[in-house]
């Protein structure tokens, strides 16, 4: 516990002393006022629009921190060899993992937490009054951006950074489309393309079951209980993932 | 092979797999190789004599094809380690780079900055403790990497070239602190290609060729068989 806390203590500082996440918040910040401008031209949904655009660039950009530091994370102790500081000590390599990923969690946390806070704080200036569902719709882009980033260090245990990176982008956009793979299992055409589906529609991690954005914006109605249930799925999922890539990389020789 | 070696290895061979064919090449031909405590024992041998995978090897960073390794000393908690050209957490300070180390041994809070303090002072880095490690010199980092491999004050301590890349200065004051681990009674190994250094720390040695070790004694014993220890390595690896 000891190991695992230091580890995710230290990774959390080589993440948040990063420049470049400094940047990437400042260009999200910038993307979430220039909502602003879309608001000014769409006639009485400027609240709607403002929200709508600031939870994609929240999303966006959140996406952009989880995969490629992720990505990073493990690949770099590696090239650099400061995992012969780490694992010449009595360290556990899952301790490791684990405490990667907490690491960047708590920094995705300041990150993601950063940008929804600002967004609800102009869409409340700009409406007059606060909307709770911003805040919820954030909380969910940061479950969905945990998956990723769990997925994203399995990927980078098995091979390179930039694989890495592509591999978990491609899950995100593909777990946000998880209901259509399902429509395809229902086409029932072929056997082979059903099975596939359905394989395809277990494995990748299911974003769409729960839409808080449709919710933030007042499209639909929040489903307290099956957002809880889909917050469980994700925890389950982030941690039958994060014991794959523990399974992986004890098998690594440095 | 002495049963009460603090590091001990029998007939270690290591084979990897390298290039598209997966080919195996054989680093490591069944190594034989006893560290009794209280030694300075030196490692030496020609690049790629497998002197720097048979530490892996012990540490547990590579896993062996066969054969055995034994940490009499009680396990990876009593042993410290400084890699060969060490890289460090450059966005750390030196004080939270040695903390992050402790905490990885489980020390208490007070326990943490007492061993710290002490090890910063012990390597002359105590005006650089709140530096970033990205300002440190070269010599800087070497005795940055040595306090951290001492961070739990181990019994057995590894040094793969301590000395490469020093200015005069550096290699005398990582003498200095492996000299002062002898006073203190731990077991030192380190490889090096520096044999003026070898010459003046260890107490036994042990030559490494094409993955065995061809030759092992003490000083002395080597010295008898040359006038310089220069002479004598380069008469045990032409042999």
């Amino acid at each position: 516990m000891n190991q695992l806390r230091a580890i995710a203590v230290n990774t959390f500082k080589e993440t948040i002393r990063d420049r470049v996440l400094a940047v990437i918040v400042l260009f999200a910040l910038l993307m979430i006022v220039g909502g602003l401008w879309l608001g000014s031209i769409s006639l009485g949904e400027e609240g709607r629009m403002m929200t709508d655009f600031g939870l994609v660039a929240v999303t966006f950009f959140g996406l952009v921190v989880a995969v490629f530091v992720a990505a990073g994370l493990v690949h770099k102790e590696v090239e650099k060899r400061t995992v012969y500081i780490l694992f010449s000590k009595p360290v556990s390599r899952p301790a490791f993992i684990v405490g990667k990923f907490f690491g960047l969690a708590a920094t995705m946390a300041i990150v993601i937490g950063a940008m929804g806070l600002f967004l609800f704080a102009l869409v409340w200036i700009l409406s007059k009054h606060p909307s709770g569902m911003i805040l919820m719709a954030v909380l969910m882009i940061y479950a969905q951006l945990l998956v990723v980033m769990a997925v994203t260090i399995l990927f980078s245990t098995l091979g390179s950074a930039i694989l890495a990176s592509v591999l978990g982008i491609c899950v995100f956009v593909a777990g946000q489309l998880s209901h259509n793979v399902l429509a395809l299992t229902r086409l029932g055409k072929n056997p082979v393309t059903e099975v596939l589906s359905w394989v395809i529609y277990v494995v990748i991690p299911n974003f769409s079951a729960v839409d808080v954005k449709a919710g933030a914006v007042g499209e639909q109605t929040i489903a307290w209980g099956q957002i809880g249930l889909w917050l469980l799925y994700l925890a389950a999922y982030t941690v039958v993932v994060l014991g794959l890539a523990a399974v992986v990389f004890r098998r690594k020789e440095f | 092979m002495t049963a009460s070696a603090a590091l001990s290895v029998r007939d270690l061979r290591k084979t990897v797999h390298v290039g598209f064919r997966r080919r195996a090449v054989e680093i490591l031909k069944g190594v034989d190789l006893a560290v009794a405590p209280g030694e300075v024992f030196g490692l030496l041998g020609p690049n790629g004599a497998g002197k720097t995978t048979t530490i892996k090897v012990a540490l547990g960073l590579m896993r062996p094809t066969s054969g055995t390794v034994d940490l009499a000393v009680g396990g990876l908690s009593r042993v410290g380690y400084l890699p060969e050209n060490p890289y460090f957490y450059d966005y750390l300070s030196g004080t939270e780079f040695l903390t992050f180390c402790a905490r990885l041994f489980g020390l208490t809070a007070e326990a943490r900055s007492e061993r710290v303090a002490a090890l910063l002072e012990d390597v002359d880095l105590t005006a650089a403790a709140g530096t970033h490690l990205r300002k440190y010199s070269k010599g800087m980092l070497q005795r940055i990497g040595i306090a951290q491999a001492l961070i739990n004050d181990p019994e057995l301590v590894l040094l793969d070239e301590p000395m490469t890349g020093l200015d005069p200065i550096g290699r005398v004051e990582v003498k200095r602190i492996i000299e002062r681990l002898h006073e203190r009674g731990k077991t030192v190994l380190f490889n090096s290609h520096i044999l003026g250094d070898v010459h003046d720390l260890c107490t036994h040695i042990a030559i490494m060729q094409s993955g065995r070790v061809i030759w092992r004694g003490t000083l002395p014993e080597a010295l008898a068989e040359a006038p310089t220890l220069e002479d004598f390595f380069i008469k045990v690896v032409s042999a």
